[in-house]
């Protein structure tokens, strides 16, 4: 199948209005603690990026940080995350509890947290978030395991990657 | 007495790494070393103060253009005439022209230089719209290159770059007119992006224009590029010499217009009643005025008027021109007071941005044009417009923002913040780069960090409780302490880095922000900021010019700060390593005793008159930065301490420093305000700091 040209245009104009300010750009913190045996996962994502997503996605009106904010919201957080993360921890498929989100500017933070983990030698990730509606979307990935930090750049191209500790 | 203490213990510490003989050397790595590998050497166009010097000289084209807007086709065609100036001491062989729409035309280099993968999913929409056979063809259509006499100019194309041949080179001091005759198709910049184009409007069928870059422009040719010719990729914008302009634009009778200069026939285009309310405009400081009203607009956009009419503008003294129009365009104007002088400010609108754009973007203009007059040089245009573009766009007298309310013409404070951030950063672009003209094909950071930097305080100055997000130190962090392999230093070209906006926006305005705040404080910031402003106005400065003149106005040495900050992308990150706990102790032979109370902590075991602590501070960052420290006394009262970031010059890693005082000290914490961009905070309090983000938030969920 050939490809025509503009097909590659098309993905990378995002860049050329990029003229003023906007980027695409989450932040996924993961941290073993040994005290708790478990992984901690704050993630950041920009608020309007967010929104738009979950509107569309799920045919909804968030109006976050509005006095019309829908009230029920964290059911719908909780289902994009978990449509769009997977975890696997040292080669076994893990599940994830949505502890919660705040706001902050113009973030969201959501805070993830996986139990019952005594050790950690690799984490692999599946990050999605956000790359379906923003071509442009990067999503970092930092580890933290004892001393020792990892990071990688996902994209809508590499949306899985493996962080050896 | 204690001094000598000290004194002796200081000694202790430097001579105790002698004793090894010496087999390896090396060069200088010391992070407060000069900058003379970094800059370049200041001669008699840029000189050491980092102002022009005596032999600086600078170009100047005028252009003369006739444009015709085709409202069915969504085409312009234009003529212009362009003289230019060669006030340089070189004789030129050739002159180089840009063509940025080539950017768009069918056989773009643009898209060939983006590496592609197959991605899993696509939005449907932009799947159908790249199946087409035929790609949109944006690109420039040259007619014609004349000489003044009508002759045939010889010329070749490169791209997005055009090189005039003349027959015999022009001489320095001389001048050299010319003619260009083009058309090209406007991009749709909703459906395709761009710095320019039309957003089409289905439910009437109308079409807003924000138009630029639309017509063959000069490139520069300075003291330090020679011609700056480097190709237009998409994303590094634009190097363009100062000149006068003498615009002629023909669009259909029923738009209205505003563009960059002075309207010279007002009274052919504008209606009794539409001159009227202008002229109440100019008066009014406090409100804009409606100009044409939403009423008026809604009218037009009914029908489509066939006759043209054309407006006619002189812009003097300007490196650019843009203008925007439409049918469905509202027009509101007020006047601000610039040190005696009135300015106006006005936003062009369609209907679907208001009442956001009505409540907010003229207000949001004259605010920008008053602060940054504050901190740089009176705003010496006679007028700045927003207008409805719905990008981020930036031009002389005029630029296109975003933001539009809901249908029910509701809208949130998101989006509200948003339109006022934008509005600010793209009038505030008037003064960097539109008349402190860097060269933003090579160097994003000098407009966009700078600018970014000054549109925080205009924020402020706008709304105290404006909600700050890019600038502030904290809010650099996730940047840098990201993946190295996909960070630049800021010193690069703005085509060729990773993280755009936090490179080339963020990371210079928060280093700004931080010599302001922190490192300079404001008064001397200040004054050197504004010195930089004035000595460059209407002029072409390099990065170096911004780097000598804050020191050279300040009388702060700042290599340091530049070096690892602009050219390096290493990380701030200072803790606090241990502490050791002293009393002293009086003996009979007038001398005084340290005596280490060893208990772990930092409490003591046993009162004393004064408390002695010896902290060691650790640097695992890359940057040097002030040590920031707040004491929490045992009484809950507080102390703080900061140590010039010189005080690394000897050790980059760690340094140990006294503290002495006559009260217990509870607790220590390294930049407890996060003004430094310190990457790892957990090693930022003594004792340790035991829960961190994640535990606070769940503790405050699960209770």
């Amino acid at each position: 199948m050939k490809i025509p040209k503009t097909f590659f245009l098309l993905l990378i104009i995002p860049l050329f209005s990029f003229s003023a300010h906007k980027y695409y750009l989450s932040l996924t913190q993961i941290k073993f603690k040994p005290e708790t045996k478990s992984i901690q996962i704050i993630i950041n994502v920009f608020m309007d990026d967010i929104e738009l997503a979950l509107n569309k996605d799920y045919n909804i009106d968030l109006q976050l940080t509005t006095k019309k904010e829908l009230p029920n919201n964290n059911v719908y957080f909780e289902k994009y995350l978990r449509e769009k993360l997977q975890f696997t921890i040292d080669g076994t498929p893990k599940k994830f509890n949505y502890i919660g989100k705040e706001y902050e500017n113009d973030l969201v933070y959501f805070y993830l947290e996986i139990e019952n983990i005594a050790t950690v030698k690799n984490i692999q990730i599946t990050n999605k978030i956000l790359t379906k509606h923003f071509p442009d979307q990067q999503n970092l990935i930092k580890t933290k395991v004892g001393k020792v930090d990892k990071s990688i750049l996902l994209n809508k191209d590499e949306t899985s990657g493996t962080l050896e500790h | 007495m204690k001094k000598i203490g000290f004194l002796i213990l200081s000694l202790v510490f430097l001579t105790s790494s002698y004793s090894q003989i010496t087999t390896k050397g090396h060069t200088n790595e010391n992070k407060f070393k000069q900058m003379y590998d970094l800059l370049a050497t200041p001669n008699e166009q840029h000189n050491a103060s980092g102002a022009p010097g005596k032999g600086y000289t600078q170009q100047k084209v005028d252009y003369k253009i006739d444009i015709t807007l085709d409202d069915e086709k969504q085409k312009i065609s234009g003529e212009e005439t362009i003289k230019y100036h060669n006030n340089s001491p070189d004789n030129l062989e050739f002159l180089w022209v840009q063509l940025d729409q080539n950017m768009r035309a069918k056989d773009s280099k643009t898209p060939d230089i983006n590496p592609t993968k197959i991605p899993e999913k696509l939005n449907k929409n932009r799947f159908e719209k790249s199946y087409v056979d035929e790609p949109f063809d944006g690109g420039f259509n040259i007619m014609s290159v004349t000489n003044i006499d009508g002759s045939p100019l010889s010329y070749t194309i490169n791209q997005t770059m055009m090189r005039i041949n003349l027959v015999k080179p022009l001489a320095s001091g001389e001048k050299f007119e010319f003619n260009i005759k083009w058309w090209y198709n406007i991009n749709n910049h909703r459906e395709d992006g761009g710095r320019s184009g039309y957003e089409h409007f289905p439910k009437d069928g109308n079409n807003n224009y924000v138009i630029a870059q639309f017509y063959p422009r000069l490139c520069v040719y300075d003291n330090v590029e020679g011609w700056q010719n480097d190709q237009f990729w998409g994303r590094s914008e634009f190097a363009l010499e100062f000149g006068d302009f003498t615009v002629n634009i023909t669009v259909p009778e029923d738009h209205m217009l505003g563009a960059t200069g002075v309207l010279l026939n007002e009274k052919e285009v504008l209606s009794k009643t539409e001159l009227k309310r202008l002229a109440e405009a100019k008066k009014s400081f406090d409100n804009p005025v409606i100009i044409r009203t939403q009423e008026e607009a809604i009218n037009f956009e009914k029908s489509k008027a066939t006759k043209t009419k054309t407006w006619k503008f002189f812009a003097e003294n300007v490196r650019d021109y843009a203008f925007a129009t439409s049918r469905k365009f509202i027009w509101d104007g007020m006047a601000v007071d610039i040190n005696g002088k009135t300015v106006m400010a006005y936003s062009l609108y369609s209907k679907e941005a208001n009442p956001l754009y009505g409540d907010h973007s003229t207000r949001a203009v004259a605010q920008t044009l008053k602060t940054y007059s504050q901190y740089t040089f009176d705003y010496p245009y006679h007028k700045a417009i927003s207008v409805d573009g719905q990008m981020g766009m930036e031009y002389p007298q005029i630029c296109f923002n975003p933001g539009r309310p809901n249908p029910d013409g509701t809208y949130s404070d998101r989006v509200k913040y948003t339109m006022i951030k934008v509005t600010i950063h793209e009038v505030g672009h008037n003064f960097f780069p539109m008349i402190v003209n860097s060269d933003e094909r090579q160097w994003t950071w000098m407009d966009e960090g700078l600018n970014s930097y000054l549109e925080m305080l205009a924020e402020l100055a706008y709304d105290k409780n404006f909600p700050m997000s890019r600038g502030l130190p904290k809010n650099i962090v996730n940047y840098m302490s990201g993946d190295q392999s996909k960070i630049a230093p800021i010193m690069s070209k703005g085509d060729n880095v990773y993280s755009f906006g936090n490179n080339a926006y963020g990371k210079p305005a928060t280093g700004l922000w931080i010599l302001r705040e922190t490192i300079m404080g404001k008064e001397l910031f200040d004054h050197a900021f504004k010195t930089y402003a004035q000595r460059w106005m209407f002029k072409h400065p390099t990065p170096e010019d911004f780097f000598r003149t804050m020191e050279d106005a300040s009388g702060v040495d700042l290599d340091w700060f530049w070096r690892g900050w602009f050219f390096t992308t290493d990380v701030t990150d200072i803790g606090v390593k241990g502490v050791k706990k002293f009393y002293s102790s009086s003996n009979s032979d007038n001398t005084v005793n340290f005596i280490e109370d060893t208990h772990e902590g930092l409490g003591y075991t046993t009162n004393h008159s004064k408390y002695h602590y010896e902290i060691t501070y650790e640097k695992p960052g890359g940057l040097v930065m002030p040590i920031i420290v707040e004491f929490t006394y045992k009484d809950g009262t507080k102390e703080r301490k900061t140590y010039p970031a010189q005080i690394w010059r000897y050790t980059d890693d760690e340094v140990t420093k006294v503290f002495s005082s006559s009260k217990q000290i509870e607790s220590i914490v390294i930049d407890p305000d996060l003004e430094t961009a310190d990457v790892d905070i957990s090693n930022n309090s003594f004792p340790r700091e035991k829960s961190d983000k994640f535990d606070k938030f769940k503790k405050e969920i699960k209770g």
